[in-house]
């Protein structure tokens, strides 16, 4: 289906969402058009988020966490990571299984957003200690291109 | 032999360090105007003198210690990273900004340099829009007007590409249209105050299409030095309040939800510098500065905020 200018394929218990959440998305409405029981949302392929659209993202969360049923967050889109982290009511509604992250590799600059398994890693993300990661073009350590403290204080406890 | 012209104006300089006494008064000496230095805050209380034409430059840990300083009568006060050589404490910029500080630098040296003698030349000249104040001379700034409402996105996608295109990452290009598209948003949908002070366009469908002609007209400029980027969005209401912005964006980050009023916010969020001018009634500019030289762990967490108000004949 299509809601505004984004893209929402239900496959079983899993929601793919492409494109823009924004003015354009009553993302709110779309909770009671998802199956009942635990629900995957992924993200991987936004490309675009404003404060209305954070704010209709809040709804939907926060009416699929009212249900009862788990809530799981897979392949967050980098520019939602951002924008979740000042949302403090997030950390409590979903359940974040993998995200991409802004990397920058301080041997060639190379800049990237590589997917993060959130549980495998999830007592350093806990801690606020970023995963470490090789870069794509030369092979060193890249490192996280925030301050943890920002970027991943929705693993926080 | 005469020599020219300076602007006029006394500073005071208030950091309990020698060392960075000695750096704040090299950077603000730079407007040839007179520079006093203190240590601490009873010595500023007596240097400023309650002198409505001076400007005070203060250790954000001093400020912290005092927030109710800028209820005191100034040109401006401005707070400064505690050292040269080290950002502003998240909590202390909150802490001032709540307090209702209009002025709060975050960022080390040499940021701190560039944009506190921006500042300061802003105050002391009363020259306080446009942001080739910020940029390297040489600066290529490319400008848009809309002429639509429904040009917002197209506005904000261009200027996305724009800035790719001249070789800033994808990272930078997708913080600009967060920060382009709720800057333009504001200016077009909540600037807007009819007589009663009602933001008469703050419910409007956002695909209606409406004519940008008269006070509705919004432009839109960015530029890049290399240094910079800068994101430049102006209105002709004046409307917002240029003394409460600063207090909203350091409280709505704690909020538990995000249920209204969150666009400048965010793009305080995005920036590491946010600027806010206002010529009450006639024209409100917001410029968001992207620093493109550190990595974003470089610079402080939280962005430095000013506001500045046009006066008639000072700022």
């Amino acid at each position: 289906m299509k809601l505004g200018r984004l893209d929402v394929e239900v496959s079983g218990q899993r929601v793919v969402l492409a494109g823009r959440i924004d003015d354009s998305v009553a993302l709110g409405e779309l909770a009671a058009q998802l199956p009942a029981g635990a629900l995957v949302l992924d993200t991987a392929a936004v490309t675009f988020v404003n404060s209305i659209g954070m704010r209709e993202w809040i709804r939907l969360t926060r009416t699929l966490a009212a249900r009862g049923a788990p809530v799981t967050l897979e392949r967050v889109a980098d520019v939602m990571m951002t924008q979740m982290n000042l949302i403090p009511e997030l950390r409590k509604t979903v359940q974040i299984a993998s995200f991409h992250a802004q990397y920058a590799c301080p041997s060639c600059g190379a800049e990237a957003t590589p997917l993060i398994d959130a549980v495998a890693h999830r007592a350093e993300l806990r801690s606020l200690l970023p995963p470490l990661v090789p870069c794509g073009e030369c092979g060193s350590l890249m490192a996280l291109a925030d301050f943890p403290e920002r970027y991943l204080m929705i693993f926080s406890d | 032999m005469q020599p020219s012209t300076a602007p006029c104006g006394r500073l005071v300089v208030a950091h309990p360090d020698r060392k960075a006494q000695r750096s704040l008064q090299r950077l603000v000496g730079a407007t040839l105007c007179p520079v006093e230095v203190v240590s601490d805050v009873d010595a500023l209380i007596a240097a400023m003198a309650d002198d409505e034409t001076a400007i005070a430059i203060v250790d954000a840990s001093l400020a912290q210690a005092r927030p109710d300083l800028q209820l005191r009568k100034a040109r401006a006060w401005i707070a400064v990273p505690g050292e040269g050589l080290a950002s502003a404490d998240a909590s202390a910029i909150d802490t001032l900004l709540v307090a209702g500080w209009r002025h709060v630098v975050a960022h080390p040296m040499p940021v701190l340099a560039e944009e506190l003698l921006a500042t300061v030349q802003k105050l002391l000249r009363g020259d306080v829009f446009g942001l080739e104040k910020y940029m390297a001379w040489g600066a290529e700034v490319r400008s848009y007007t809309l002429e639509d409402c429904r040009d917002r996105d197209d506005a904000v996608a261009t200027v996305a590409r724009d800035v790719v295109a001249v070789g800033l990452p994808d990272r930078v290009g997708s913080l600009v249209s967060v920060i382009a598209d709720e800057l333009i948003a504001n200016a077009l949908y909540v600037a807007p105050v009819d007589g009663a002070g009602v933001r008469f366009r703050s419910a409007d469908a956002r695909e209606k299409p409406r004519a940008l002609t008269g006070r509705d007209v919004v432009t839109l400029r960015w530029a890049t030095d290399a240094r910079y980027l800068a994101i430049e969005v102006r209105d002709r209401w004046g409307s917002l309040d240029p003394t409460s912005v600063g207090a909203r964006l350091a409280t709505s980050a704690k909020q538990s939800s995000s249920e209204g009023g969150m666009g400048l916010p965010l793009a305080y969020a995005c920036c590491n510098q946010l600027v806010v001018g206002s010529d009450p009634d006639a024209m409100t500019e917001m410029i968001a500065l992207l620093d493109v030289r550190y990595k974003p762990t470089e610079l402080g967490r939280t962005a430095s905020f000013h506001s500045f108000t046009l006066r008639t004949r000072t700022a």
